[in-house]
């Protein structure tokens, strides 16, 4: 088990302030204190070696489990111990074996070449000439950011930052990285050359946790998720699981000769009737089986064109919301 | 030790470079920084040319006290004072947390990150007022050198001092760059002879807040005229610096606890 998390705790102190003049003016000198339970006791476990995604709405806890989890912020309450450390009491220790890539909080140097905050970061590290140049070898290599790294920062893409970005997190060789929101705003294609390197970097034995908005980050990813709403983990399983959880649906599209019939029958609904000959419709396979229902449009409209997906995984995870 | 100095430099390489990226900006910001600094220099060459005077200060032994003052303002303010605008802009963006996930003292990487190039300016007046007024009064001896040497050291760390504080209330009073202004306007009454102020205020500078030491008193040691309450205000300053290291882990632990 590289992490522990047992029964984790934050609560914060925020002040209420009115929204009219004359309240605002009132809090400059009386300010009422309200306590937020961002963490409400999230207990959890990760093997060494795991890709696990973080998913939740925003305000859900996520953003502060990562926090706490990475050294920056204490608990209310609660334990985690880390590769045998406990983040908020070992940080110097501790952080030397994490790495960290944040999608709103650049480590780089806005005016300088990446590769001059690299070396900064090998100071800091105290990585070994060697050692350094071999992995940033391979990383540039990997990324394919040759080119870019001797730049000026503020020169570069979106994208191709936050290839920078990768590196700056995975020069001193971390055995775990966080990542809080990595591709946010990214083309597909530089989605996707970052969703190769995380996992190339997991089948080298890195251990991942990825919070993101983004549910194709989870779906190419991840291995397991937890969701975590209201401060709490209302889910913790594989995704498949999760796509489960909520009955085992299926998206059909289908296009038929003849006109469809009207299908109300438990377990099937038209979502989109496009034409009386092609429609849309959710099919929950525990009330209609599949191949009934594929014979029954076939025998009353012939079936010319038929596909059969999974759900989104956005509507999933918006049912485990609620 | 070594591995804390080679960082250090590498901090002060990346920030040259970082700043030197705009060239024209980079040497006119260090004019206009050497020039606002000259205000007080230049106002006490014209109270004497106009036949007035600090009472039992020379025009030069005046210039001296503003040089050692431009000096210890120059070599803290490059060097470490930084990190008073470099935690309170990096406490408003969110990225001070990326202090803290490195495996060093935040406060040292604080510093790190926060050399100042513009501020070479500063320390280029200093050496200068500092030469010209040294070259026109009687040469001090060894044991004023000494003296001086000492007492400038500590000023120095007053400044580290004040630093601390500007930054410690900038962790958790959000984006506030006007407790720098505070600061310049206290220790502007660094820049004269304490002898101009009333007692209070001369109380005040000593033995409250350790303004004097950073230029009055160390001056006075140079000049072979102590300052009285000389040790007084280098015990205060020893204090002072002491309660500053404490404010800024105070307040780096109400960061950390409060999630800024």
């Amino acid at each position: 088990m590289i992490i522990k998390v047992e029964n984790l705790t934050k609560v914060f102190k925020s002040y209420q302030r009115g929204n009219t003049f004359g309240e605002a003016v009132k809090s400059l000198f009386v300010r009422k204190p309200i306590y937020v339970h961002a963490l409400k006791g999230i207990s959890f476990n990760i093997e060494e070696g795991e890709l696990v995604g973080f998913l939740g709405p925003n305000g859900a806890g996520k953003s502060t489990t990562l926090k706490i989890l990475t050294g920056i912020m204490h608990p209310s309450g609660g334990k985690a111990e880390i590769m045998g450390y406990t983040p908020w009491k070992d940080r110097k220790k501790y952080v030397a074996k994490i790495g960290a890539v944040f999608g709103q909080k650049s480590q780089l140097l806005w005016d300088i070449p990446p590769v001059d905050a690299f070396y900064l970061n090998k100071a800091i590290y105290s990585i070994p000439e060697r050692s350094f140049k071999k992995t940033l070898h391979k990383m540039v290599e990997l990324l394919g950011v040759e080119e870019l790294i001797k730049k000026p920062t503020r020169q570069l893409s979106l994208g191709e930052r936050m290839k920078c970005e990768f590196i700056m997190a995975m020069l001193h060789k971390p055995k775990i990285v966080f990542l809080d929101e990595p591709t946010i705003g990214l083309d597909v294609i530089a989605k996707d050359k970052i969703r190769e390197f995380i996992l190339e970097m997991n089948r080298n034995g890195v251990t991942f946790i990825l919070t993101t908005h983004d549910l194709d980050d989870i779906a190419h990813l991840a291995q397991r998720v937890i969701v975590v709403n209201h401060g709490e983990i209302v889910f913790d399983d594989s995704l498949t699981t999760l796509r489960n959880y909520l009955g085992v649906k299926k998206i059909i599209s289908v296009s038929t000769m003849r006109p469809l019939p009207e299908l109300r029958l438990p377990g099937i609904k038209i979502t989109n009737r496009i034409s009386d000959y092609k429609a849309e419709l959710e099919l929950d396979l525990s009330k209609y089986e599949l191949n009934k229902f594929i014979a029954l449009v076939n025998k009353s409209s012939t079936i010319m064109d038929l596909s059969v997906q999974d759900p989104e995984i956005e509507e999933v995870i918006k049912g485990l919301y609620h | 030790m070594m591995t804390n100095f080679r960082l250090y430099l590498q901090g002060v390489k990346v920030a040259l470079s970082s700043r030197m990226a705009y060239r024209g900006d980079f040497f006119m910001s260090m004019i206009i920084m050497l020039l606002v600094e000259m205000g007080a220099p230049l106002l006490t060459i014209l109270i004497y040319h106009n036949g007035a005077s600090f009472p039992g200060w020379t025009m030069y032994e005046a210039l001296l006290l503003q040089g050692v003052f431009l000096l210890a303002k120059g070599i803290a303010f490059p060097f470490f004072f930084g990190i008073v605008w470099n935690t309170i802009g990096r406490v408003q963006e969110g990225t001070f947390d990326l202090l803290l996930i490195k495996p060093k003292s935040v406060l040292f990487l604080a510093i790190v990150t926060a050399f100042d190039s513009e501020d070479l300016g500063k320390l280029l007046g200093g050496i200068t007022l500092f030469a010209l007024s040294l070259s026109e009064i009687p040469p001090p001896g060894l044991w004023e050198w000494l003296q001086f040497a000492a007492l400038f050291f500590i000023a120095l760390t007053t400044l580290f001092g004040f630093a601390l504080i500007l930054a410690g209330l900038g962790i958790v009073w959000i984006g506030n760059f006007r407790v720098y202004d505070i600061f310049e306007s206290v220790v502007n009454f660094g820049k004269y002879p304490a002898a101009l102020f009333s007692k209070s205020v001369q109380t005040m500078i000593t033995l409250i807040i350790p303004i004097a030491i950073l230029g009055y008193i160390p001056a006075t040691a140079l000049l072979g005229k102590p300052a009285a309450g000389t040790w007084s205000a280098v015990t205060v300053s020893v204090v002072f610096l002491l309660f500053s290291l404490w404010f800024w882990h105070w307040m780096l632990k109400k960061y950390s606890s409060a999630g800024g």
